[in-house]
């Protein structure tokens, strides 16, 4: 505006239309074809380049985990290590609860039987309503531990429609049952079998990457879902070499390390580690 | 643009996942090289760190400019970037690791363009810190002076004026650049390669 000229150059140029034409497509029009100031902007906001966009799959993985992390209301992590993955399912936890509840409830029901276990995202969901059903224990005592554990196991009576999940996951009021609790939920936690597919996806982005950032990958929050499949850091190259040869061996066969065993009927070794 | 992107933040925070690809392809090669010039050869890891939280983050972003919003974050992960560094030995000054990666005079000349990408990345990172922030996010991240100031904690008008002082840098610059160019020209290598070495006393640490 106030600026009219540049550089001492002598060419009259609005320095705020310079910077704002950087990014159009077709060459300046104000100044003459020559200004090497409207050719350096011009270079610097090129279109982008196939390279630039190397982190797309990472970027949509991270996209991928966080909704996931949202959608099954967030069961605890067994090996969660680090705290900004809490961070992160805490606030996909409150984000879905504000959102989506009601569809998350319609999504629940309309699931297909594949397992007959109560849903293991909301553990106190299920588990709670059990001993005040049969029992039908006032809801304080749920509160004080000592009580809850005293009364519990008089109270309850077997047979009362309670069988699988007594043994499965006692009442909550009793603290030394916390290790069958996690254990319930691994082996039914959200996405441990059925989410192959973005797994495949997580995978790709890992194994795309060098040496070096994949170390650093693992840490990340978003990546963090790969290590506990993989139940361990280490195990992440081999159960994604796996996990790649039943859902994509084609890419497996192009992308893939060379120390990826090809497989005809589609299971790997696990025993390649990195 | 504008609303094109705001449409897309919609979705992508409804869960669409073509929305947020779209997010990512409008925005991630801008944000690459404004990071580049902050941190050097660890854009790309700053960039992956800032696509992570964006991704986080965004059930939780309440409108606005999202580019601001999104650069907002790649900044501030740039400025955490720098601080874990200074802990560590001085690394050297990123329009080093620049140039030797501004190879792509062959694609400037396809383009008819008078300097490459990189080169030209590299020569506005040699700027005062503040002036090259104000030219890369009005410039390459096509941000207007408002928003960037609001990324910068800066006015518009102290944005305007780093930007000019910035252009009007460049544009000395470019006239030295242009005048060694000619004493050369009688030989018949490859003429652009990119001369950062008059740039070099501009370079301060970016962070002030």
């Amino acid at each position: 505006m106030f600026l009219r000229r540049l550089g001492g150059s002598g060419a009259p140029t609005d320095p705020e239309q310079l910077l704002d034409a950087a990014r159009e497509a077709r060459p300046a029009t104000s100044s003459g074809p020559s200004d090497p100031l409207v050719g350096l902007l011009r270079a610097a906001a090129a279109p982008p380049r196939e390279r630039e966009l190397a982190g797309e799959q990472e970027a949509l993985a991270a996209f991928r985990a966080a909704r996931q992390a949202g959608a099954p209301a967030a069961a605890p992590r067994p090996r969660r290590r680090r705290f900004t993955a809490g961070v992160v399912v805490w606030i996909a936890g409150v984000a879905a609860t504000a959102t989506a509840g009601a569809a998350l409830a319609a999504v629940r029901l309309d699931q297909p039987d594949e397992r007959p276990a109560p849903p293991p995202a909301p553990i106190t969901g299920p588990v709670a309503p059990s001993p005040r059903a049969t029992g039908g224990q006032p809801d304080r005592d749920g509160a004080s531990p000592s009580r809850g554990e005293s009364e519990a196991p008089s109270v309850v009576t077997p047979g009362a429609g309670v069988g699988p999940t007594d043994g499965l996951a006692p009442t909550p009021p009793a603290p030394e049952s916390s290790a069958p609790v996690v254990d319930a939920t691994v082996q039914a936690g959200p996405g441990n079998s059925d989410n192959t597919a973005d797994r495949s996806g997580l995978c790709k982005a890992y194994l795309q990457k060098s040496e070096r950032q994949r170390e650093k990958a693992l840490r990340t929050p978003a990546f963090n879902e790969l290590v506990v499949a993989a139940g361990g850091a280490e195990n992440v190259m081999a159960y994604c070499q796996g996990v790649l040869a039943e859902t994509d061996p084609q890419w497996l066969a192009k992308h893939g390390p060379s120390t990826a065993p090809e497989s005809a009927d589609g299971q790997v070794a696990s025993t390649t580690d990195s | 643009m504008t609303s094109e992107l705001s449409q897309a933040v919609e979705a992508a925070q409804a869960g669409d996942e073509e929305a947020f690809r779209f997010l990512y392809r409008s925005l991630q090669p801008g944000l690459l090289r404004y990071l580049t010039a902050l941190v050097g050869a660890d854009a790309e890891d700053v960039a992956s760190e800032t696509w992570l939280q964006v991704a986080r983050d965004l059930p939780n972003f309440s409108g606005g400019e999202f580019r601001a919003w999104a650069v907002t974050i790649a900044r501030n992960r740039a400025m955490d970037h720098l601080r874990r560094q200074r802990r560590r030995p001085a690394l050297p000054v990123p329009v080093q690791e620049l140039s030797e990666l501004a190879g792509d005079a062959d694609t400037a000349e396809r383009a008819g363009e008078s300097i490459g990408t990189e080169a030209a990345l590299a020569m506005i990172a040699s700027l005062p810190p503040r002036e090259a922030e104000a030219v890369l996010l009005r410039a390459v991240v096509g941000l207007d002076a408002e928003t960037a100031g609001r990324v910068l904690g800066r006015r518009a008008g102290a944005v305007r004026t780093a930007a000019h002082r910035g252009l009007r840098r460049l544009a000395l610059l470019l006239g030295e650049r242009a005048e060694e160019e000619a004493a050369t020209a009688a030989t018949p290598a490859p003429p652009p390669r990119p001369r950062t070495g008059p740039q070099a006393p501009h370079a301060e640490p970016v962070d002030g």
